[in-house]
């Protein structure tokens, strides 16, 4: 019993506290009408992040299951790469990785396109995290599964194909949509380079108007519409790989 | 099909699984029991046989060919028998029926339809037809080992490889499998089985060979192993063991 008047009372402080700041934002006297202008460049950003999202979560996902089969080819030498690699990128911040990835590299091969290689840093990124999940969710494969599948005569491919995959798939799922959702906010680090996404729009508003919160408080309701689909369809899928129980 | 293994040895780092194990099976060896102690080496014998390991030491070899030794040509090998663990090692993602076809389609490319036909008559034979929809988690141990043991036998292998295919079942699932395995034995079915069943073995083996400690401390007909072991370590064992 005391457990449960417990867990109401800690319940009621959280809903109390989110109505708190909830009445914050709603009651503050905001000025919309100053960024009314900047609705058509705070849309094409959105549209901007959109994709260049879009196309990094691909490109991401390509490059992590390459650094996996890096990892997990038995090859010393490539997996000790794929190692380097993967702690290289995520011991360091993404800033300078964009930074680096624009000025001295991209610059370096002569490639002008800030959205081309803010897709490509932000993809290399991604890759390293999602190159960890997959990995874990591999190896979290029993053993008796590989012994089975090797019993029957499957060869390596067909035992990643029709065993490993689709039981590790299930396992990668909530961590994935997590790190998609990273992605997708980190994307407003490549303000830095001048890509004209959806927070680049906000903080040109911004500096033109000195209407902070409302060239900020779109990018919840923005980032949040891009974020929100990828737990939604990250659960649907949960339940239709799922088969234990 | 004669088999015949000389002074085989296997390692798993510092540890000595099989020392120098020198057996022959005949054509009449129909049904082959591997018993013994826990840790013994029974396991690791018959993943030998099966080519899911291959030896360090010694020469094994069928019908006078050696056994293979790179990993397609042991691929191939597998193919040619069927395995069934303990622990069942179904895949957990796919239906009873999924588990029968897909090797069936996947590994001796049998016409989706033909395997569907061949899925539904052996797991038929073990009673679990009403159980096919049905996936690993959904089902007993008892009806977990019958698909296990379905799919293992479904593409007619020269020989059934069993890994103390009871021990991880209740006594009346238990009795339910072994049931079925002494029926297989019956139609004629090579088979290589690892039990702790005594009874079973007595009953059903042509060949039983006690291992200890890695090495093959008594290889015989069933009768002479059980009634007259002429080593000590196997007639301490039986005792220990038949006392209950």
């Amino acid at each position: 019993m005391w457990k449960s008047a417990f867990s109401y009372f800690i319940s009621l402080c959280l809903l109390a506290s989110f109505c708190f700041v909830l009445w914050v934002v709603v009651s503050h006297d905001y000025h919309w009408e100053a960024i009314t202008p900047y609705r058509a460049n705070l849309l094409s950003g959105w549209l901007t992040t959109l994709w260049l999202s879009t196309a990094a979560l691909v490109l991401s996902i390509i490059i992590g299951a390459l650094l996996t089969a890096g990892q997990l080819s038995g090859q010393r030498a490539s997996s000790l790469l794929c190692r380097i690699y993967i702690e290289g990128i995520r011991g360091t911040p993404l800033l300078t990785q964009i930074l680096i990835g624009y000025y001295l590299v991209a610059n370096a091969v002569g490639w002008d396109s800030r959205l081309g290689v803010g897709i490509v840093v932000l993809s290399c990124f991604s890759a390293a995290y999602l190159a960890e999940i997959f990995r874990a969710g591999i190896e979290s494969i029993p053993q008796s599964q590989w012994l089975s599948a090797r019993a029957i005569g499957f060869s390596e491919a067909q035992t990643y194909r029709f065993v490993v995959i689709p039981q590790a798939v299930r396992r990668i799922l909530p961590a994935a949509a997590g790190q998609f959702a990273n992605l997708i906010k980190d994307s407003s680090l490549l303000f830095v380079i001048s890509v004209q996404e959806f927070t680049m729009q906000a903080r040109e508003a911004n500096a033109n108007t000195y209407a902070t919160f409302e060239a900020y408080l779109p990018l919840i309701l923005g980032y949040f519409i891009l974020t929100f689909p990828i737990s939604l369809l990250s659960r649907h899928l949960e339940d239709r790989f799922h088969y234990e129980d | 099909m004669r088999t015949d293994l000389e002074h085989v040895g296997k390692r798993y780092g510092d540890t000595r699984a099989l020392a120098d194990v020198t057996i022959s099976l005949s054509e009449e060896d129909q049904v082959v029991v591997l018993i013994g102690p826990s840790g013994g080496g029974k396991s690791t014998l018959l993943r030998l046989l099966g080519g899911l390991e291959t030896a360090d030491e010694g020469a094994l070899s069928r019908n006078g060919i050696e056994f293979p030794r790179t990993e397609p040509e042991l691929r191939e090998f597998r193919r040619q028998n069927g395995f069934l663990f303990q622990a069942f090692n179904l895949f957990p993602h796919l239906s009873a029926l999924e588990n029968i076809v897909l090797p069936l389609v996947e590994v001796h490319h049998w016409e989706r339809n033909a395997a569907h036909a061949r899925a539904e008559e052996v797991v038929e034979r073990f009673g679990m037809k009403a159980h096919l929809s049905k996936r690993p988690a959904e089902m007993s141990g008892g009806q977990q080992q019958r698909i296990a043991l379905a799919r293992a036998m479904a593409h007619s292998p020269a020989t059934l490889l069993l890994d103390e295919p009871t021990s991880a079942l209740d006594p009346e699932m238990k009795a339910e499998v072994l049931d079925l395995i002494e029926d297989l034995c019956r139609s004629g079915q090579r088979i290589v089985l690892s039990t702790h069943e005594m009874g079973f073995a007595r009953q059903c083996a042509d060949t039983v060979v006690f291992l200890s400690g890695g090495r093959v401390e008594e290889c015989g007909p069933a009768k002479d192993v059980f009634d007259h072991p002429c080593s000590e370590t196997v007639r301490q064992f039986l005792s220990k063991v038949m006392k209950w």
